[in-house]
């Protein structure tokens, strides 16, 4: 690919050299198929581009051409590229129809293009038309099903909620797993900004990441770089992979342009909402009681007596009827508008692209919505002959308004555990607070949770302004500098309410605004050199030298005011306490230097060699150099030896690479520091200073994370082999991989015992090892010229061991916000994540011990696995359907053996509420098990108890922190569904100003199967982040149906 | 030539970033002083040991001891003897990481210069200690709090948190408090003073009596166990005459009126969580039994002038659904807007805790004396007025006055420390703990490790269990006793 390169830029210079005195001419000719029928659309141009045109409809063209352009160029879809001598002034062409092309090119780490064959580890690429327009508004959630070796998983159906993605498992015990983003060549930030603390801790409000900020409709291409070797070049930040996104550009030809208006309107439902009995309601114990949360009163229909509290001593009797849909009622119909216009013209050397683009969505929790817009400019000149200068910027908006979500009081949190059945849900919505602006509730002193949603909720306003400009200068025919340099800063300013007499927490009203700033700088110095002819002819060469600089800010700035004065006044000038506001900011800068060379011999064996050292400002002054290299080889068996090709193997190419990737530590965790005093939780919290009488006393408390001054860099060291194979002149590809990895002495939050005055220190510790293997597979079962069948499918298994973490310590928690009893950790000899929780005892046989007196479960033990939230393997599949002008693409993904704990489906069945909790309500239960009769003996449970302690969340099957409350989350998902007709070109004149319309229909998350889990399992309180496979209270996945609409112009 | 300029302009731009050696000097945290003086870690830990007893720990302990009946949640919980999840914030961070590192920041800061500081630090550490294993037993003590240098601190035994263990290396909790006092006296630097002493405004004889009245309510806890030490721990406290014998010397730490300055009795009970406890029954009829019903009047709201109370297991009476129906702490509990004090060591504690010691242990004095000098001391406290003193003290003489066989009288004082510990609930469990008094039933619905048995001790909290190799795992269960206990 270089050498092409080399050759067109050689020829371009001389062509400007020529042209002075060149002189035109006409040519034209007629371009048919090799069974002589005409050709319509087929490009003609010369090699350069600089001229070009198209065949009408009788396949016929005319081109004027200067008479230094002796070769055209005849390409189109699906049909061999041909190049015809001009030795008259008609030149016919005949195109055959195309051995299916394997891709040819992809974009690596700094932007560079390389030819895919030379690549020595696994990328994947996916085009516009594969993400854009299938009911995701968000790039990571457009991947979904469609990439090997990729895990992608969502906090909720929220708007905007965040979406976790991993490449190739867990790296980082501590530290942040996800990939690096990377627009137009300069790294961005996918942050998730804030996670509530102190008293707000455990409730969640579906925080975008920041990646939400990318228009997928403007993405011309994603790259996904898997294995640290292919981002080797980007440093330690893309040690767990990198996402290459390539916006759209200008490439229709000198003069041209291609401009297109692309809307969407589509409804989201929410999806995987559990099911509920609509036999028995509000009561305990079988007695009616105003004031219960739970559903396990009286039957329904049952004669109201005073026993069963239905009748009242007045005489007068109790409303008691089911509300069946009461849960489904609180969920509105979520819709979203999303329009976006671009505009591209010239050609590979000039061009300049625009777009703008909205989305508009109202969410399925009430009071939730998201607008966002995109404006964005770029451009690319040839200022003078050897010297060109691009540039690209790009302004993003963001309004986004979310309700709190999570176990205790939040809108989900009331509704999952405080909603009895007979409750008329749409009612207390849009009577959700009475005439003085109380919250208004059947059950006294409980929240109603649309108040939650409609008056504490949560809103954030995103400014981000990212972009970068380049300057390339030829200084000899095989030697480039060039200088790019991106900037991306954003503000986020949120706010969070609670209004005066809110029940549960924050009852005095409070207003918290948080401005959140990140700015990144990164400049990135390149010198390549190339040559054709290294020693001898069949030995090509690149090498590369480039300086990076990275500067990252961060600041977050919170004002919070408490005990507000005035209702609904939502200024830190109305309240009376401040004792929450702060500022905390942090900078980190890098300076790496980089070499990279690849040697080609007779374009079969392809070797490339990197190396990279960073100076880190995070690590200690001793130990902040470090150095890392990859080495890759790539041989195609095909090429290397012809003779081995045949009808049936048209390609092989097999492949290894080895890679070593360093990492520098987080700011200021070399020294110890003292932070503000606060203590408590959500039921009663002190924070300093405080105001004691007349008196307001500071206090400050050594942060309980013990520092240390002699952390070092940590390394992933990696491997893979692969090998892709053509069959069937290509119309079969394998792509397979296996990689393992191996993570050492990571800087990490390590958790020691609270007895020693913290509760964990920054150490070097710890050795994770992931193995596994990925399969891309591609077919055209059918091609002819009305109907094509393509199937596109992947396959990934990961399995990763957390090999040990130090001396002594057998487990540590995951950074993040979980519960006490229900901790999301790493463990030695356990994959990375699994749960500690609660376990109930089990004999040898693994039946589960009641006790003997109770009947309920034995006290379980703390601190054991409980949940696994890895999968064993996932698939995707899409099958793709081409009639005509039809197209049908159908997706399927599937998901084996991860596990959730789901405290939604705990607090339902607890209590009473679930479908299941209905079977024999009013006769005795016993729980499945086992008692302990004398040492080692056992007989089989025969203790009676009622309903509601079988169900209860402590001992009995509704075990909220137990692993009674682990399910498996195997589902099978139809993910995407898109039925398009394009209007043939043929149709529109050659005066029409509109070229092409494209409709659809798409459907996203339209079915799934997961038999094992009462709600829809793809859900995750965290979101993004290290924390997986643990729900608590979250908001439910979505469903998506909707249309578009595409005009070209 | 031209292009060379372009190099030397690129590379130059490029080289100026690099050869600036303090590029990448940016680490110093700017959020975060790296010391700060010991006045300003003291609020932190005397705000941290008030937390600790007036929150979760005090609060499963007033539903074990009957003051409160659980209605919800965690108190619910907690009453039925489920004790899962009790205490890992009080154990992590209102003791262990809040005040016991922090004083032995302190101690380690001012030891030399300052004592002062180190003193008051003994003092309160002593008294954090012994929250800590009086709930728990064995507890990380002699190596507990002190980071890296014990990266898993040992669990010493009870009986060498009390007693010391010099084979193992272990102070007892009397020489800390000793150690404490004695650093009292000596000549200090820096001192505590109002403006950062929230219990004492840095009056020094204040805090020596608190470190006596300290060391006589650990005597008290081991005078069942160890009746010898107990003793002379005992006589040194009365030969010495300098513990808190008056109201306005009282241990305890103040709060505010404003959302974060509250006290956590005012922000679970009012605030956040009013409807998850209420009066028992069972107090009422104890209360009822000694005509003592005007004081529990002051310590309890009583709804339309009557105390509307319910069982232990059962749920609220029909009717009473908020807290204003209920029969929830006073305001000398949780104060008006949240400024009432949480109380550790006060007037009333000592001179019942003298009188029971000097009864038990066969102490020269005069133990009723000091038996209706700790009664008066409490109803004065909470505010009932010298009338209705008087009125009480006449009509009930024998109530007011010790009398019959040691049993009898034993019997009498703790009863009367079990009404007066009301707010200080840790107090009243240790107590039961220890003589078994006043008698309790079971709640009308019982869980837990053993149902027929009230819990003798806390279960150790999930944190230690699982990163300290130490922590008895599997975690004592809670009907065997604490070494001091029956």
């Amino acid at each position: 690919m270089h050498m092409r390169k080399i050759i067109v830029t050689l020829t371009v210079v001389l062509l400007f050299v020529i042209n002075a005195t060149a002189q035109n001419r006409s040519v034209s000719g007629k371009v048919t198929d090799d069974k002589g029928k005409p050709l319509q659309g087929v490009s003609v141009s010369s090699l350069d581009g600089k001229y070009g045109t198209m065949t009408g409809k009788d396949g016929n063209y005319i081109l004027a051409l200067p008479t230094t352009v002796k070769t055209l160029l005849f390409t189109s879809v699906d049909l061999e590229t041909n190049t015809i001598a001009v030795n008259s002034n008609t030149v016919n062409a005949t195109m055959a129809a195309a051995e299916k092309k394997l891709q040819e090119v992809v974009v690596t780490a700094l932007g560079i293009v390389k030819d895919k064959r030379a690549l020595g580890y696994a990328t994947q690429s996916l085009k516009n038309d594969q993400i854009a327009n299938k009911g995701a508004i968000d790039v990571i959630s457009s991947l979904q099903g469609k990439v090997s070796g990729v895990d992608i998983v969502g906090a909720s159906g929220a708007p905007g909620a965040s979406v976790n993605i991993n490449i190739r498992g867990i790296q980082s015990f501590n530290g942040n797993n996800q990939p690096l983003f990377v627009v137009d060549g300069i790294p961005i930030s996918n942050d998730v900004d804030t996670r509530n603390a102190g008293s707000l801790g455990t409730l969640g409000n579906d925080q975008s990441n920041r990646a939400l900020d990318i228009d997928p409709n403007n993405i011309e291409s994603v790259n996904i770089l898997k294995g640290p070797a292919a981002a080797a070049l980007y440093g330690s930040r893309a040690s767990s992979g990198a996402i290459i996104i390539t916006t759209k550009k200008g490439a229709a030809g000198k003069g041209k342009a291609d401009i297109s208006l692309n809307s969407n309107y589509s409804f989201q439902h929410a999806s995987g909402l559990p099911k509920f009995q609509n036999q028995y309601g509000q009561g305990a114990n079988g007695v009616y009681n105003p004031a219960s949360g739970l559903s396990f009163g009286p039957a329904f229909g049952a004669t109201p007596t005073l026993a069963n509290g239905l009748l009242l001593v007045s005489g007068a009797t109790v409303p008691y009827q089911a509300q069946p849909n009461n849960y489904a009622d609180f969920f509105d119909v979520g819709s979203t508008w999303d329009n976006n216009l671009s505009i591209n013209t010239g050609d590979v050397n000039q061009n300049n692209s625009f777009s703008l683009g909205n989305v508009s969505q109202k969410g399925i929790l009430p009071n939730t919505k998201l607008e966002r817009s995109n404006i964005s400019f770029g451009t690319n000149v040839v200022v003078k002959e050897r010297l060109k200068i691009g540039g690209k910027v790009t302004y993003t908006n963001i309004g986004q308004t979310g309700v709190l979500t999570g176990n205790g009081n939040s809108s989900l949190g009331r509704l999952i555990s405080g909603l009895p059945r007979n409750v008329d849900m749409l009612f207390y919505k849009k009577n959700y607070k009475n005439p003085d602006g109380s919250n208004n509730w059947p059950i006294a002193g409980s929240a109603n949770p649309a108040f939650y949603a409609y008056e504490n909720p949560v809103t954030s306003k995103v400014s981000r302004i990212n972009g970068n400009v380049s300057l390339g200068l030829d200084i000899k025919s095989w030697l480039n500098v060039s200088y790019r340099l991106g900037i991306d800063a954003y503000s986020d300013r949120k706010k969070q309410v609670f209004a005066i007499g809110t029940i549960g927490q924050n009852t005095t009203g409070t207003v918290s605004e948080s401005s959140y700033f990140r700015s990144e700088i990164n400049g990135d110095l390149l010198i390549t050199a190339k040559t054709n002819k290294l020693f001898t002819k069949n030995l090509k060469a690149t090498l590369l030298v480039g300086q990076n600089v990275n500067q990252r800010r961060y600041q977050r700035v919170t004002a919070r005011g408490d005990q507000l004065a005035i209702p609904n006044y939502y200024n830190v000038n109305n309240a009376s306490v401040f004792t929450n506001s702060g500022e905390f900011t942090t900078i980190q800068r890098l300076l790496g230097y980089y070499a990279q060379t690849t040697l080609s011999f007779k374009d079969y064996l392809y070797l490339e060699l990197t190396g990279r050292a960073d100076k880190s400002s995070t690590l200690p002054k001793d130990k902040n150099l470090f150095f890392y290299p990859a080495a890759s080889l790539s041989f195609v068996l095909t090429d290397a030896i012809p003779a081995i090709k045949s009808n049936i193997l048209s390609y092989a190419k097999v492949r290894g690479s080895w890679a070593k990737v360093g990492k520098d530590a987080d700011p200021y965790i070399l020294s110890q520091s003292f932070l503000k005093t606060s203590y408590g939780n959500n039921v009663a919290l002190t924070t300093f200073p405080i105001t004691a009488g007349t008196q307001t006393y500071a206090g400050f408390a050594a942060n309980s994370t013990i520092a240390s001054s002699s952390l070092s860099p940590e390394f992933t060291t990696s491997s893979e082999i692969g090998i892709n194979l053509g069959l069937w002149k290509n119309r079969l590809s394998i792509d397979a991989t296996y990689f393992s990895s191996e993570s050492k002495d990571q800087i990490l939050q390590l958790t020691i015992p609270t007895s020693t005055g913290y509760d964990s220190r920054w150490a070097n510790a710890g050795k994770m090892t992931n193995k596994g293997v990925e399969l891309l597979v591609n077919l055209v079962a059918i091609s002819s010229r009305t109907f094509k069948w393509e199937v596109t499918a992947n396959y990934t298994k990961i399995k990763n061991n957390v090999e040990y973490i130090a001396p002594g310590v057998t487990s540590s928690s995951i950074n993040g916000n979980a519960f006490g009893g229900s901790v999301p950790s790493f463990m030695v000899g356990q994959p990375y994540g699994i749960i500690l929780g609660n376990k109930i005892p089990t004999n040898a046989d693994g039946r589960r011990l009641v006790d003997s007196t109770t009947g309920l479960y034995r006290t379980a033990i703390a601190n054991q696995p409980i949940s696994n939230p890895n999968p064993d393997y996932t698939f995707g599949i899409t099958n793709s359907f081409k009639f005509k002008a039809f197209t049908l693409s159908v997706l399927f993904d599937y998901r084996h053996g991860s596990q959730i704990l789901s405290w939604t489906s705990a607090l339902l069945k607890s209590s009473g509420a679930m479908d299941i909790t209905s079977i024999d309500r009013d006769k005795p239960r016993i729980l499945p098990g086992v008692i302990e009769t004398a040492g080692g003996k056992f007989r089989e449970n025969n203790i009676q108890i009622p309903a509601q302690s079988y169900w209860n969340s402590g001992s009995g099957y509704g075990g909220l922190q137990t692993d009674l409350n682990v399910y498996d989350a195997t589902v099978l998902r139809l993910r995407e569904m898109s039925l398009s007709y394009e209007i043939p070109p043929s149709e529109f004149s050659s005066k029409s100003v509109i070229t092409g319309v494209r409709f659809s229909v798409f459907g996203r998350n339209l079915w799934y199967h997961a038999p094992q889990v009462p709600i829809d399992p793809e859900v995750n309180t965290q979101g993004a982040g290290n924390i997986r496979g643990l729900e608590l209270q979250s908001g439910p996945n979505s469903r998506t149906i909707g249309v578009n609409v595409k005009l070209s112009f | 030539m031209k292009i060379n300029k372009y190099i030397i302009g690129l590379l130059s731009a490029t080289l100026l970033f690099s050869s600036c050696k303090k590029f990448v000097d940016v680490n110093q945290n700017p959020n975060a002083p790296t010391d700060v003086p010991p006045s300003l870690l003291l609020p932190t830990t005397q705000v941290g040991i008030a937390n600790a007893s007036s929150g979760e720990l005090g609060r499963a302990a007033s539903v074990l001891v009957q003051h409160n009946a659980g209605i919800g949640s965690q108190q619910f919980s907690f009453d039925q003897f489920v004790l899962d999840g009790l205490g890992n914030n009080s154990w992590d961070y209102e003791l262990f990481i809040g005040s016991i590192n922090n004083l032995v920041i302190m101690i380690n800061k001012t030891q030399a210069t300052s004592p002062a500081y180190a003193g008051i630090a003994k003092i309160q550490m002593a008294y954090a200690f012994s929250l800590l294993t009086d709930l728990w037993g064995d507890v990380p003590y002699s190596q507990g709090g002190q980071g890296l240098l014990f990266p898993q601190p040992r669990y010493d035994k009870q009986q060498d948190i009390y007693e010391g263990n010099t084979g193992l290396g272990i102070t007892s909790l009397f020489d800390m408090v000793r150690n404490g006092i004695a650093d009292l006296g000596k000549t200090t630097v820096l001192a505590p003073s109002a403006a950062d002493d929230m219990i004492y405004k840095g009056d020094l004889l204040k805090w020596k009596r608190a470190g006596y009245s300290l060391m006589l309510k650990l005597a008290n806890t081991i005078s069942v166990v160890n009746p010898t030490l107990a003793k002379t721990v005992t006589t040194e406290v009365i030969t010495a005459n300098n513990y808190i014998n008056a109201n306005n010397l009282d241990f305890e730490v103040p709060f505010g009126t404003a959302t974060g300055s509250q006290s956590y009795h005012y922000a679970f009970n009012v605030v956040n969580r009013p409807l998850d406890q209420m009066l028992s029954t069972r107090f009422v009829t104890l209360v009822r039994g000694l005509n003592d019903t005007v004081r529990l009047g002051k310590l309890y709201t009583k709804p339309g002038g009557l105390f509307v109370s319910t069982n232990n297991g059962a749920a609220a009476p029909t009717g009473a659904s908020t807290a204003a129906l209920r029969s929830v702490f006073s305001s000398y509990i949780v104060g008006t807007a949240g400024e009432a004090p949480v109380r550790m060591l006060t007037n009333f504690q000592s001179n019942l805790n003298l009188a029971e010691n000097i009864v038990r242990l066969g102490i020269t004095g005069n133990a009723d004396s000091l038996y209706k000098a700790g009664i008066r001391a409490h109803m004065t406290k909470i505010g009932m007025t010298t009338t209705e003193i008087a009125t009480y003290f006449t009509d009930n003489p024998l109530a007011v006055t010790l009398t019959g066989t040691t049993a009898n009288q034993l019997q009498q004082i703790v009863t009367q420390k079990y009404i007066a510990y009301t707010g200080m609930e840790i107090e009243a469990y240790n107590d039961y703990r220890r003589t078994g008094i006043p008698t309790l039933a079971l709640p009308l619905v019982t869980q837990g490790d053993n149902p027929s048995v009230i819990p003798k001790r806390y279960p150790y909290v999930s944190s230690e269990l699982s990163s300290n190799p130490n922590a008895p795992n599997p975690r004592t269960k809670t009907d065997v006793k604490v070494w001091w206990g029956l």
